[in-house]
């Protein structure tokens, strides 16, 4: 699980921390209300549950902690947990909130009914309070995007209003994310939580059928709410190495693993294994040093370097990573059509650079050794048009502490954020954690405003799209890439295997659709 | 003997306080903050400060180094900073895993050595003794980790004799237990056992060439006799002085080979440990650890000095 332990580091270093900025603005606020009502409860599984189906899945690991608030990986964490709401083709959807209504100042929920924890306990605005607040108070990555929340105030059993000290028109989105899973109160405060998950989804964690380390069984849960799915029981079990997952599909232990391309001719080469690769992490390089008397001041400085990165060397050299023009896909708030990126040319670097009067760049980037190839090459490439960028070596933690600080004027890190809003206030906002420089164009800070002051309104999408389009003009970022994630499994066991629903998570299945094949 | 025990276990106290220091004193070389690690790429330098007083990564170190190590006389690990999970709860999990092959691996690492000793030993310079020699280099030579990948190949896969996710904890099925573990100390022991192998071919040709055997061959003792009971015991007194080198040396190699065996031990624990900066189960790890191999080598010593008289304290 090379790559997915890295993308898990990378991502989780990156996603929902960001969210830490994109919280603490201090931007308008802005005056709309938006109300969405439920159309479905649940989600559809098909044909229902096959009778003492059993699927073997395996992410890699365990989380060593599965209370709301802790790092656990979705694949994991989507089998027991439930969400408020959910994202679907880029749009946010309901779960177990059903419909909502936001405001500037808030965001009222309205619950499911009839809605249970694993454990008995009553799934109400209580139990939505306790594990915002649990969430609030763990440090770590995802608490930040939570402390824009002020206050929680139970309105009724089914009810919920979270109040806002700030802008916050990312927090349906937060709700649907790894950030956000919900858990039994009673297990929360039991302090059982961390070790026997308790949530409301189809699957129910079954500690005595466990081995503590080896394999968690997850059981079907027989008041589930919603559609039940195919498979009754799911077994996550964890295996850290490639070649021994491999070994253990093909040898029937399993049905399905993540994998890496390493694993390819192995898994081509047995009968009845099938793989497939989903978009998954997201990477491009960053300008630090961008600020007065800046090596990147000048924008056709930038733009120089940019034409002169080329990302289909990255993508040959790296079959797992595939080119993109622009951070956000299309079908998701801020993708804009009319950003092309830039496409590697290095002439127009070269008359870019000259035009701006071949100013001396001389700066340094910090790598880890999972970005230090692309990164290497990326400052190869631009060394060619006369920049000159050398690439630090550090290990992960020293790279994820320093790498967008400030100390280093170039970078390449993940960019992991799902929506526009978070983007924006986590690296290209004047105060943005990841803009050490603190500068920001008077023509992009006027439209984000106007961005941010459409709130959660149909206008926001289309002013969002122009804020990335002047991203992407003033070349402040550059040179995008989504790296895959690869799922192995086995045809013959396990049918309906696709990417998961859920975008921009690593280690994920679509396990609600998931079938025996026999 | 008594004596020889107080003077080994007084050995061993300044030896633990020191390992306590250099291992507390490690994390404060590492770049980084664990803070920042914790809360990403872009925090900002009060969340990362806010954290980092959570966590009481802002007080002074010696105030801190005072209060971890007197927990630590209590059994008190501290908590993992990532998790919240108190260190020595993740230890008690881990523990069993990684110890069940060390010493699976040290009883293969034994019976290979001392098998393969005494057979080389007693006829050096023959076909045989060169042929099983050179297989000890090839021991020496093959990575652990690959091994264990060739033996998960044929046995799990091929075979299908033994599971890949075959751990279970003694204490729920003994017999489970055993079968979880043959694979992994298989190739954990074939490195120690090349080592010990070497070691007692050595020893043995030494003690098979000495007088006493002449004597032994005098007075009519048979060949077999001469070397099960006394070339084998005088050389077990340089294979036990190498067994505690070999048990550290397979607790650092089980790190490797417990992840190809999805084994639930100490490395995987570690090495997540490391990359996130939580420091206080990276401490926790080198703690027991280092308390291992202190209480193995302890142990090696006392059955040293039983055997050799010259060994124990004057």
């Amino acid at each position: 699980m090379k790559k997915s332990y890295l993308a898990r580091s990378f991502a989780t270093a990156t996603v929902l921390a960001l969210a830490v900025g994109a919280c603490s603005g201090d931007t308008e606020e802005p005056e709309t209300t938006e109300t969405t009502e439920s159309t479905e409860t649940g989600e559809a599984s098909g044909d229902g549950p096959v009778a003492g189906s059993v699927l073997r899945v395996n992410w890699g690991g365990f989380p060593e902690n599965w209370a709301p608030g802790a790092e656990m990986e979705a694949g994991n964490m989507r089998v027991p947990y439930e969400n408020l709401t959910q994202v679907v083709d880029g749009e946010v959807q309901p779960f177990l909130a059903t419909e909502w209504e936001q405001t500037d100042d808030s965001l009222t929920l309205t619950l499911a009914e009839g809605v249970t924890f694993h454990d008995g306990t009553p799934f109400d605005a209580e139990a939505v309070k306790t594990n915002i607040e649990t969430i609030q108070n763990t440090p770590g990555p995802y608490s930040g995007p939570f402390q824009v929340v002020e206050s929680i105030d139970v309105v009724d059993d089914l009810t919920v209003t979270l109040n806002f000290s700030g802008p916050a028109p990312s927090m349906l989105t937060t709700l649907s994310t790894r950030a956000a899973p919900m858990a039994s109160p009673a297990a929360i405060e039991a302090g059982t939580i961390e070790s026997a998950p308790v949530g409301t989804g189809p699957w129910a964690y079954d500690e005595a059928s466990s081995i503590a380390g080896t394999r968690m069984v997850f059981g079907p849960f027989e008041d589930y709410w919603g559609e039940k799915p195919g498979f009754e029981t799911v077994q996550i079990v964890a295996i850290p190495e490639d070649n021994a997952a491999t070994a253990a599909l093909a040898g029937g232990e399993i049905d399905l693993t993540d994998t890496e391309a390493n694993q390819f001719t192995t898994i081509d080469g047995s009968d009845g294994l099938e793989r497939l690769g989903y978009p998954a992490i997201r990477n491009n390089p960053m300008f630090f040093d961008r600020g007065p008397g800046g090596a990147f001041e000048d924008v056709e400085v930038r733009q120089a370097a940019c034409y002169a990165m080329d990302t289909a060397v990255v993508a040959e050299l790296q079959p797992d990573y595939v080119q993109r023009t622009q951070h956000f896909a299309e079908g998701e708030q801020g993708y804009n059509p009319e950003i092309t990126g830039y496409e590697h040319d290095f002439d127009t670097a070269q008359e870019l650079y000259d035009a701006a009067g071949n100013p001396t760049v001389d700066v340094e980037a910090l790598a880890t050794v999972f970005t230090e190839d692309q990164t290497q090459i990326y400052a190869e490439q631009i060394g060619e048009v006369g920049m000159d960028i050398t690439v630090q070596s550090a290990p992960p933690p020293q790279y994820f502490s320093e790498w967008n600080g400030g100390r280093y004027g170039f970078g390449l890190g993940g960019n992991d954020e799902l929506t526009p809003y978070d983007w924006y206030t986590s690296w290209f906002a004047a105060d943005a954690p990841g803009n050490p420089a603190g500068v920001e164009s008077d023509e992009l800070k006027a439209a984000a405003d106007a961005a941010i002051a459409a709130g959660t309104s149909e206008e926001a999408d289309a002013l969002w799209a122009e804020v990335t389009k002047v991203i992407s003009d003033e070349a402040l970022t550059c040179s995008h890439m989504a790296g895959e994630e690869f799922l192995a499994w086995n045809a013959e066991t396990v049918t309906g295997v696709e990417a998961p629903p859920e975008a921009w998570e690593t280690n994920l299945v679509n396990y609600r659709d998931l079938r025996p094949a026999s | 003997m008594g004596k020889l025990v107080a003077y080994r276990l007084a050995f061993a106290v300044p030896q633990l306080i020191i390992i306590s220091i250099v291992v507390f004193s490690l994390t404060y070389l590492v770049p980084g903050s664990p803070a920042a690690a914790m809360l990403g790429t872009a925090a900002t330098p009060e969340s990362i400060a806010q954290v980092e007083a959570q966590l009481g990564l802002d007080r002074p170190p010696v105030e801190r180094f005072v209060e971890w190590f007197g927990a630590l006389l209590t059994g008190d690990l501290g908590t993992s900073f990532r998790s919240g999970t108190p260190v020595a709860d993740m230890l008690v999990e881990r523990v069993p895993a990684t110890l069940s092959i060390v010493f699976g691996g040290m009883l293969v690492a034994l019976l290979i050595g001392v098998g393969a000793g005494v057979f080389t030993g007693t006829r050096p310079g023959t076909p045989a003794d060169r042929i099983v020699t050179g297989g000890t280099v090839l021991g020496l030579a093959i990575p652990e980790f690959w091994l264990g990948l060739i033996l998960t190949t044929v046995f799990a896969v091929q075979l299908g004799w033994i599971p890949i996710i075959a751990w279970t904890p003694l204490t729920e099925d003994p017999l489970g237990w055993a079968v979880g573990i043959i694979l992994p100390s298989i190739a954990l022991g074939l490195t120690g056992g090349a080592i010990i192998a070497r070691q007692t071919r050595a020893a043995m040709v030494t003690s098979m060439a000495s007088p006493f055997t002449d004597t032994l061959t005098a007075a009519g003792v048979p060949r077999r006799v001469q070397v099960m009971r006394y070339g084998v015991k005088n050389s077990l007194v340089p294979v036990l002085a190498s067994a505690g080198v070999t048990f550290a040396i397979l607790i650092g190699v089980s790190f490797v080979v417990e992840k190809v065996f999805a084994l639930p031990g100490l490395g995987t624990l570690m090495l997540s440990s490391v990359i996130s900066q939580d420091f206080a189960v990276v401490q926790g790890v080198v703690m027991v650890t280092a308390v291992l191999v202190i209480a193995v080598n302890l142990l090696l010593d006392i059955g040293y000095g039983l055997i050799n008289p010259q060994a124990r304290p004057q």
